[in-house]
C-alpha cells in the first residue's frame, strides 16, 4: 500500500507536506546536485525585501545544544534581481514555489508583493511578519501593522497569503484568529525563538547584535505547543515549523494541527534530511497503515 | 562536484599535543578535490558539522589535520573507527583560473633569487583544465615565487596546495610554541625553503612571522602570496603586500552551519560587500588595495566600495 501524501493547502498541490523553510535554503536551487529538488512539496524561498539588504554584521551564527543562534538580518538581492535568473530557476524545478517577503512597513510589503503578482509561476506569498533580527520589534506584535499588512497584500495580488509568525506572542491563537479575519489564507508557526548566547572567555555575546533567533532540535516542543494553540481557533491551514529534523517531528506537527511543514536547520546540517523526512514520513504511515495523510491533521487525542 | 554521505575512517591519529590527523577512504571525490577547499564533517554529540580543510590526498583517501579547539573537534577526535558523514568538497580553493599567472604578469622575474629553491622557468599547461570533461584538478606551473604564510594550523590546507604547486617556493610558519610546528620535514621533503618564528622562540626566531617575511620580501623578485591563518596575521600580510605592490590570496574562517551558501551565516566584508566564506572563499584575493571580489572585479558597476573606486582610479592613472 501506498499512502497519498499530497496536501491541498490554500488551493495550493503539494505532492507532499515537506517544504522548505524560509531563509534556510537560498533562493532554492544551490542544491541541485545533492538532492532531487523535484521531490520536495515545495519551497519556501529567503525573504525577500523591496530593496536589497545588507544584512547583519559578523558574528552571524552560534551553535548552542541542540541547536544554533542565527542573526543574518534578511540578508537579500531584493525583489527586483529576485524575479530575474532566481526566479526562473525555481520554476524549472516544477513545484510549488511560495516568496517568502518581508518589510520595514505596510508599503514596503504591498509594493514588493505587487511586483511579485506580475510574474507567473509562483504558488504564493508568505509574508514574514517575525523576523527576530531586526532593529524594530518583530511586526506581528503590532496588532493594527500586522493587519495593514495582510489587508493591503490580499488586495494586490492574485495568489494566496501565508503569514508567518513569531512564537514570542502572548496569545498565538488570539493572534492567529486575527491574522485569519484580516485575510490571511494560511498561517506559518513559528519563526525562530528570541535567544542569546555569552562567550565565556571574552564575555562577548556570541552574536554581532547580541541576540538572534534560535532554531534546531530543541525549539520544537515549544513551536508545536503554538500550532496545537491555534489549530483550536482557526479554520485556516497551518504550516508547522520549528525543530523539524525527521519524519517523525513532521508527523508530531501534523498531529497537532499542522496541513505542511517547513524544514529549515535540518536541511542546513544536510540538505539530504529533507528527502529523509519525506520518507519517513511514508513509512511511518505505512506502518499505521494510515492511506491518506490528512487523516493526522489535528488528529492527537 | 560534491558529495554529502558516510564514508570510513581509516585512522584518526593523534600527533602532537592538541593535533590529529584524520584519513578518511573517500573515493572518486578526491579527484575533485583542490587545495583551499574544505569538508564538513559531523562530530558526534555537537549540532553542527565542522568545517575542515583538506590537507592531502592520497590515491582515494582524503587526509585532514585539525586542532582539537572545542566540544567538537573533541568529539572528532575520539571517533577511531567507522564512518563518518562529510559535505564536499566545498568552496573555492587557492588555485583558480590564471590567478597567479596574471598576478606576476606584470612584472617578470628578471634576475635568479638566491636563497629560494630553483625555479623552473618555463610556462606549462596545466595538467586538468576544468570544463574539458576530465577530472576539475588543478595543478599549477608557472613562473612566478610562490610564497606561502602559515599561522598555526593554517599550515593545514598550504601543504596541500605545495604539493600542487610545481613550483617549489617559500613557507613562513609562525606558531605559538615548537610544539605547534607540523610539517616541516613533509615541507622539506618536497623542497622548500621553510623559515620559522615561535611566539616563545622556542625554535625559530622569537616573535612573529610576519617581520621576517616583510625583510625578505625587499630581496625578493615578484612573489604571489598565499595566506591562511589568524584574522590579525592575514590584516598584517595585505599591509606588507601593500608596501611591496604584491598581490596574493588569503584563505578565511568562520563559523559556518550549512557551508553551501544557503544559510548565509558565514559572511565577511570584502571590498565593501558581504561574500560567503563558504561559497565564494574560503579563498579571497587580495592586491595593494586589500580583497577584492572577483564579481566586482569583473561587473565594473558593483565597484562602488572605497577599495574598488580607488582601484579604479589607479586604473584610469595607468590608462
Amino acid at each position: 500500500m501506498k499512502s497519498d501524501l499530497s496536501i491541498n493547502f490554500a488551493g495550493i498541490k503539494f505532492n507532499n507536506p515537506v517544504l522548505t523553510a524560509s531563509g534556510t535554503f537560498g533562493y532554492g536551487y544551490e542544491l541541485a546536485d545533492l538532492i532531487p529538488l523535484k521531490k520536495l512539496g515545495g519551497i519556501i524561498t529567503k525573504t525577500i525585501t523591496r530593496q536589497p539588504k545588507e544584512g547583519n554584521p559578523q558574528p552571524r551564527i552560534a551553535e548552542v545544544c541542540g541547536g544554533m543562534l542565527n542573526t543574518i538580518g534578511l540578508q537579500n538581492i531584493g525583489v527586483e534581481a529576485f524575479v530575474g535568473e532566481p526566479l526562473e530557476k525555481l520554476k524549472e524545478i516544477g513545484i510549488p514555489i511560495i516568496v517568502s517577503i518581508a518589510g520595514s512597513c505596510d508599503k514596503d510589503y504591498i509594493d514588493t508583493a505587487k511586483i511579485l503578482n506580475s510574474y507567473k509561476g509562483i504558488s504564493a506569498i508568505e509574508l514574514n511578519l517575525s523576523c527576530p533580527n531586526l532593529k524594530k520589534q518583530v511586526v506581528c506584535s503590532d496588532l493594527p501593522l500586522t493587519r495593514d499588512i495582510i489587508k493591503g497584500v490580499k488586495k494586490s495580488v492574485k495568489f494566496p497569503v501565508i503569514a508567518k509568525l513569531s512564537p514570542l506572542i502572548t496569545d498565538i491563537a488570539e493572534l492567529a484568529l486575527q491574522v485569519e479575519k484580516a485575510g490571511a489564507d494560511g498561517i506559518t508557526l513559528t519563526n525562530t525563538y528570541p535567544a542569546m548566547a555569552i562567550d565565556i572567555k571574552t564575555f562577548k555575546p556570541k552574536l554581532s547584535t547580541v541576540k538572534g533567533g534560535m532554531s534546531g532540535a530543541c525549539i520544537k516542543p515549544m513551536s508545536i505547543r503554538s500550532v496545537y494553540d491555534a489549530y483550536q481557533k482557526v479554520k485556516i491551514p497551518i504550516i508547522g515549523c520549528g525543530g523539524i529534523m525527521t519524519g517523525e517531528d513532521a508527523v508530531e506537527f501534523m498531529l497537532a494541527g499542522a496541513s505542511a511543514v517547513s524544514v529549515g536547520t535540518a536541511s542546513l546540517l544536510s540538505a539530504k534530511n529533507l528527502i529523509k523526512i519525506i520518507d519517513d514520513i511514508e513509512n511511518i504511515l505505512k506502518e499505521k497503515k494510515i492511506k491518506n495523510i490528512k487523516e493526522i491533521i489535528g488528529r492527537v487525542l | 562536484m560534491r558529495i554529502d554521505k558516510a564514508v570510513e575512517i581509516i585512522s584518526n591519529k593523534n600527533i602532537v599535543g592538541d593535533y590529529f590527523e584524520l584519513k578518511i577512504k573517500a573515493g572518486e571525490i578526491t579527484q575533485h578535490c583542490n587545495p583551499g577547499q574544505f569538508f564538513m564533517i559531523t562530530a558526534p554529540g555537537v549540532f553542527l558539522r565542522r568545517p575542515i580543510s583538506i590537507h592531502s590526498i592520497e590515491g582515494s583517501n582524503i587526509c585532514f589535520l585539525y586542532k582539537v579547539i572545542g566540544q567538537g573537534t573533541r568529539s572528532l577526535s575520539e571517533m577511531q573507527k567507522g564512518q563518518l558523514e562529510i559535505l564536499g568538497a566545498l568552496g573555492n580553493g587557492y588555485l583558480r583560473e590564471n590567478r597567479e599567472e596574471r598576478a606576476v604578469a606584470s612584472s617578470p622575474i628578471v634576475s635568479k633569487f638566491p636563497f629560494l629553491p630553483s625555479p623552473t622557468r618555463e610556462v606549462e599547461e596545466r595538467d586538468a583544465k576544468r570544463g574539458e570533461g576530465k577530472a576539475e584538478v588543478l595543478s599549477l606551473s608557472a613562473p612566478f615565487f610562490p610564497v606561502l604564510i602559515a599561522g598555526g594550523t593554517g599550515i593545514a590546507s598550504l601543504y596541500f596546495l605545495s604539493q600542487r604547486l610545481s613550483q617549489k617556493g617559500i613557507l613562513y610558519y609562525g606558531a605559538k610554541n615548537k610544539k605547534d610546528l607540523l610539517c616541516l620535514s613533509k615541507f622539506k621533503k618536497l623542497g622548500w625553503k621553510v623559515v620559522i618564528a615561535t611566539e616563545d622562540g622556542s625554535a625559530g626566531k622569537k616573535g612573529f612571522i610576519t617581520p621576517l617575511l616583510e625583510k625578505d620580501l625587499q630581496k625578493m623578485p615578484p612573489v604571489y602570496i598565499y595566506v591562511c591563518g589568524p584574522m590579525p596575521m592575514i590584516d598584517t600580510v595585505i599591509k606588507i603586500a601593500k608596501q611591496y605592490n604584491l598581490k596574493g590570496c588569503a584563505s578565511l574562517e568562520e563559523k559556518m552551519a550549512c557551508a553551501v551558501g544557503n544559510c548565509q551565516g558565514c559572511a565577511v566584508k570584502i571590498d565593501g560587500q558581504n561574500k560567503m566564506v563558504c561559497k565564494d572563499g574560503p579563498v579571497f584575493d587580495f592586491d595593494s588595495n586589500g580583497f577584492f571580489s572577483q564579481v566586482a572585479q569583473k561587473d565594473k558597476t558593483a565597484m562602488t566600495t572605497q577599495g574598488a573606486q580607488k582601484r579604479q582610479k589607479q586604473k584610469n592613472r595607468n590608462l
